[in-house]
């Protein structure tokens, strides 16, 4: 997948971009709305993460004529106005998704994953998770051809640990990914402890659950 | 009382009271000046008499007799005229009865004795009272109608000079100090007027409010820009630390001590965010279009956060009116709104509390919602500045960000909410929520 970060804070785009290519994305950057223009012309992306405060105008002014360029690109608008206008602006002008910063990468990737299976009808089927399956689309786990019930809850945590396997992911960025903006370290982070006692309970009833790690003092590492 | 109630209350008083004053004084005013006249037209006449002695002797009133007298057809007046013993010695005016040809009348008498070749004669000129005082009743009506006619006349022209006077200051205060709310952004043009203090008052208020509206601007403008520029470079610190932590060569002591930072970054994030918004809704980015039944937004905020309620083993009573409707609303807000209180009342509850959350109609059309722990509660001395931004109250250390009840009290304003908390330390608090009464 290739992806293109107009974003003129050069640290910020050295990081999405140093992130992304972990997970296999191929990046290339522009840091001004006529750089960015000028790379979309010449290649074709998958996604174009879009800032809107750029030196040479608004992100949003670029949208229509990247849209002619690159028609079939899914389009995530990063911005720390964070307005309502904005957003729907965005949204409107054919945006696919609107992250406001600060945002955590994790958040992103598991967005962009979102757009490109609805997008692209990427065709994941059925994931393999230990002796488990997951079906993300549908949101299912199955055990053979038995469905396990999760929470919502639940399941959201399962399939972003599952989303960035390998990784540890902090109970932060967890109870963040569940309950956004109005995540509150103090209890949510004790909360995840709980949350996860139960996806293990409820697995173990069917299967190991030794993917799912504890790291200690940190936070959750599913383990492929 | 206002003032033009004042100016006018006052000037009919004074007037009232100088008309009082002539009504006493007028009848002894009138004697008075009617006596000093009579007196003095009386010496006058004795100095006639006198005169006419001196000149053709007193053979001319005498005729040969030892005495005169002399009196009008209607004996309104008499002069006369005797010899007296050489020993008296008159000179006063007085008043006296007189008997005229079997009549006895009452007279303003003039007795002088006078001597003339060497013989003492006393002169006797007398009015009738009756006489003297016969005008002074007309004289004093006239006079009372005239005075009051010109009173009511100059009372007319200064109740309508002073309403005219008065007319522009009613005019600042309507325009300037009632109906304006904070903050004062409708235009409101200078008030005309001749007079220079209205004037000075009126341009005052304007550039008062004007200044005060800068500074709160200034603030506003402060609170967006500030939080807005942190938002990048927490961004790039919260991406770099995330792909620290991707990596997977890094020692254990290493990995927790960037969680910690990534913590610390969190609150630092969860400030911004939390300015930005009030930030946003001061500068009113929020549209109130929407129509929301209270019930179900509550419920959508106890789903959120019901698992918080669950660890201290809250007892959680909802008792909503379920066909009640919030019209003209902004839904997220709303939602903000009952979230932080709830928040707030699981936060700072006991173990094994409760929570209520009532609502009610009350007269008037108000449609109150009330959210009653049985929480620490807020000292006294507190309850003043807990919306206040950045005070905490009586709490453990690092619980809340003293953010949230800022974020209600915005909130509030924005809808036009009037909120009123009541606490007792160690008991709880409860927060009443009063919506405005909306047309139906």
């Amino acid at each position: 997948m290739k992806v293109l970060i107009v974003e003129d804070e050069k640290t910020l785009a050295y990081e999405m971009e140093d992130f992304l290519k972990k997970a296999f994305y191929i990046c290339d950057l522009a840091h001004t709305i006529k750089d960015g223009l000028e790379k979309m012309e010449i290649n074709s992306y998958d996604f174009i993460l879009l800032d809107l405060g750029l030196p040479d105008g608004d992100g949003l002014t670029l949208l229509p004529k990247a849209k002619k360029y690159n028609p079939d690109a899914a389009y995530i608008i990063l911005t720390a106005r964070g307005n309502l206008e904005d957003r729907i602006a965005g949204l409107d002008l054919g945006a696919d998704d609107y992250l406001p910063k600060p945002f955590s990468l994790l958040e992103l990737q598991s967005r962009m994953q979102a757009i490109a299976r609805r997008k692209f009808n990427v065709k994941e089927e059925l994931l393999p998770l230990g002796d488990f399956q997951l079906d993300l689309q549908k949101r299912l786990l199955l055990f053979q051809e038995n469905q396990i019930e999760l929470s919502r809850k639940e399941f959201d945590l399962l399939s972003y640990l599952f989303l960035h396997n390998n990784r540890v992911l902090t109970r932060m960025q967890l109870s963040e990914h569940i309950w956004g903006t109005f995540a509150d370290d103090d209890y949510d982070s004790n909360y995840i402890d709980a949350h996860i006692k139960n996806i293990r309970k409820k697995l173990n009833a069917w299967a190991p659950t030794d993917f799912l790690e504890t790291v200690r003092g940190v936070g959750y590492r599913i383990k492929k | 009382m206002k003032l033009s109630s004042k100016l006018i209350l006052f000037i009919t008083s004074s007037k009232l009271a100088v008309v009082l004053l002539f009504i006493i004084s007028l009848p002894f005013l009138v004697d008075r000046i009617v006596s000093e006249y009579t007196n003095y037209s009386l010496r006058r006449q004795q100095a006639k008499v006198i005169n006419v002695v001196h000149k053709n002797g007193i053979d001319h009133y005498l005729q040969g007799d030892d005495n005169y007298g002399s009196y009008t057809m209607l004996k309104e007046e008499y002069i006369a005229l005797e010899p007296a013993s050489a020993k008296t010695r008159i000179d006063t005016i007085k008043t006296a009865q007189r008997v005229v040809e079997r009549d006895t009348l009452t007279y303003r008498i003039l007795m002088h004795t006078f001597s003339f070749e060497s013989k003492n004669y006393l002169l006797e000129i007398g009015k009738t009272t009756a006489s003297i005082n016969q005008y002074n009743k007309p004289l004093q009506r006239i006079a009372l109608y005239v005075l009051m006619g010109l009173i009511a006349l100059t009372l007319l022209f200064d109740l309508i000079f002073t309403r005219v006077l008065i007319r522009p200051l009613g005019k600042i205060i309507k325009s300037k100090l009632i109906n304006r709310k904070f903050p004062f952004k409708d235009y409101s043009p200078p008030v005309a007027t001749s007079t220079q203090d209205f004037k000075y008052l009126d341009e005052s208020l304007i550039q008062l409010m004007d200044q005060i509206n800068e500074a709160f601007e200034k603030e506003r403008e402060f609170t967006a820009n500030a939080s807005h520029e942190l938002m990048t470079p927490i961004s790039i610190l919260q991406n770099k630390m995330e792909n620290l932590l991707g990596d997977e060569q890094l020692p254990e002591a290493v990995v927790l001590r960037i969680v910690e930072m990534m913590k610390t970054l969190s609150r630092l994030k969860k400030i911004s965010n939390s300015l930005l918004l009030i930030s946003r809704i001061e500068n009113q980015q929020f549209v109130k279009s929407a129509n929301i039944k209270p019930s179900k937004i509550i419920n959508e905020v106890m789903e959120e956060i019901s698992h918080r309620a669950e660890e201290k083993e809250l007892q959680i009573h909802i008792n909503l009116k379920e066909d009640q409707l919030l019209k003209n609303v902004n839904q997220d807000l709303l939602f903000q709104l009952f979230y932080n209180l709830i928040n707030n009342a699981i936060k700072y509850n006991v173990a094994h509390g409760s929570i209520r959350i009532t609502d009610e109609h009350k007269k008037g059309g108000n449609y109150t919602i009330t959210i009653q722990d049985t929480g620490i509660g807020i000292a006294e001395e507190d309850l003043d500045f807990i919306f206040d931004r950045f005070r905490k109250a009586n709490l453990t250390e690092n619980v809340g960000y003293g953010l949230g009840l800022s974020i209600v009290k915005s909130i509030t304003l924005f809808h036009g909410i009037e909120i009123l908390v009541k606490s007792k330390v160690n008991e709880g608090s409860t927060f009443s929520l009063i919506f405005p009464a909306t047309d139906r």
